[in-house]
């Protein structure tokens, strides 16, 4: 009885597919881009809302990657790396744009209108019980000022720490925390203004 | 401690769950729903809806760069140079004609340029009107991409430069040893490269 004949893999595994980017393999290059095209771009359009956008950045990003395959030694996870990079193209634009990346406003004292508590819009039928819609939630973010949107989605999106994201985008770690609680307390503003209008309930 | 206060703590302790905090929310409803609608945007935050791939152009350029560069050394996987113009026929037929003169054009060149060392000084260069008659004007590239942004805009003239400057080279090469099989590929690669560019052109230009 014959041995069934061993097919070849016709796939990368993404190790092989570094080494041989390095040697200048296209195909190989085409690997490392599909396999995290759709991550890096994600990234990039969560962060300026914008396509057009966002397709430039994470072109820059894959270019910037490559040009440095070379020095890849694996210390650390190809798409951690990747990832680092591409949030560092984005807020190099940002700040190219001239855009507040985070806001150098610490905390604010009391009198300020961020720190009044609230008023409810007819509370209970406009309140975030059970779930939020992606698309919303999605539409929200977009709605962002652009430092705010820069801290939500690095911390709760993309799951970055604090002092990762100091060290990023030059902040302190109370900086960072300020923000990030200011955007989530502007998109749960955001999220009932919208369900407060398709209620067609009037604002007090 | 109160409501201003119960909501300035959250950018530390953003789950109410310090002493002080649970004091406060125990007697206060507001700030209870407050609490609970933060952890349910900080939930529904790692599921938002990821984005869709970004358009082919995107990897075009990048392998267009990476060209450029010599990071790709290679030979490239086998795909039809204007396969894309058989999806999308529309106004931009005229190019694939156009593309096709193009590379016969740069194929007699080579060849003409290979069959006797006694005619390379007697045979002019393709140049520049040459390549404008084959319909590939440099300047159609740029006004079909000048609707897209300045970012991208600045990166097809980039990469049109690049394009142009590796012909050139290769052109260069082929004078330099006519019977040079490497360099004859070359300079048909560049022109491959140059049809690429206007491919991706007229691809996002392209409603």
């Amino acid at each position: 009885m014959t041995e069934p004949r061993q097919r070849q893999s016709t796939e990368f595994n993404e190790a092989e597919a570094i080494e041989r980017a390095k040697q200048g393999d296209a195909e190989a290059f085409q690997a490392l881009y599909d396999r995290h095209k759709r991550r890096v771009y994600s990234l990039c359009l969560r962060m300026t809302a914008n396509t057009a956008e966002a397709e430039d950045l994470a072109q820059e990003a894959f270019l910037q990657l490559f040009r440095k395959i070379g020095t890849f030694r694996g210390e650390s996870a190809f798409s951690t790396w990747l990832h680092r990079l591409s949030v560092n193209v984005v807020l190099m634009h940002l700040r190219k744009k001239s855009l507040p990346v985070v806001s150098l406003e610490e905390t604010t004292q009391g009198g300020n209108e961020e720190d009044t508590p609230k008023k409810d819009f007819g509370a209970d039928d406009v309140a975030l019980a059970g779930s939020i819609d992606r698309l919303q939630l999605q539409r929200a973010v977009d709605s962002l000022p652009p430092g705010y949107r820069t801290i939500f989605v690095l911390h709760d999106v993309e799951g970055y720490e604090h002092n990762e994201i100091a060290g990023i985008v030059g902040c302190s770690i109370g900086n960072s925390k300020s923000q990030l609680h200011k955007a989530r307390m502007k998109l749960r503003d955001l999220l009932r203004m919208n369900r407060a209008g398709k209620a067609g309930i009037p604002k007090q | 401690m109160t409501c201003v206060e119960l909501q300035q703590s959250l950018a530390e302790i953003e789950d109410g769950s310090s002493a002080e905090q649970q004091h406060h929310l125990r007697s206060c409803s507001s700030c209870t729903a407050l609490v609970e609608e933060l952890a349910l945007i900080i939930s529904s935050a790692p599921e938002l809806i990821e984005a869709d791939d970004p358009s082919p152009r995107v990897w075009n350029s990048i392998e267009i760069a990476l060209r450029q560069e010599g990071l790709i050394r290679s030979q490239r996987a086998k795909r039809p140079v204007i396969s894309s113009f058989g999806a999308r026929w529309g106004w931009a037929r005229w190019m694939v004609p156009a593309a096709a003169v193009l590379l016969i054009m740069a194929g007699t060149y080579v060849n003409r340029r290979s069959s006797s060392r006694q005619m390379v000084n007697n045979i002019a260069p393709l140049s520049t009107p040459d390549v404008a008659a084959a319909g590939l004007n440099d300047d159609e590239l740029l006004e079909a991409v000048s609707d897209q942004t300045p970012v991208a805009q600045a990166q097809y003239q980039d990469n049109l430069r690049r394009v142009n400057e590796y012909i050139q080279d290769a052109k260069m090469s082929v004078e330099a040893n006519p019977g040079d099989e490497e360099a004859r590929r070359s300079l048909l690669e560049a022109y491959q490269e140059k049809a690429m560019l206007f491919d991706m052109a007229m691809d996002r230009s392209l409603p």
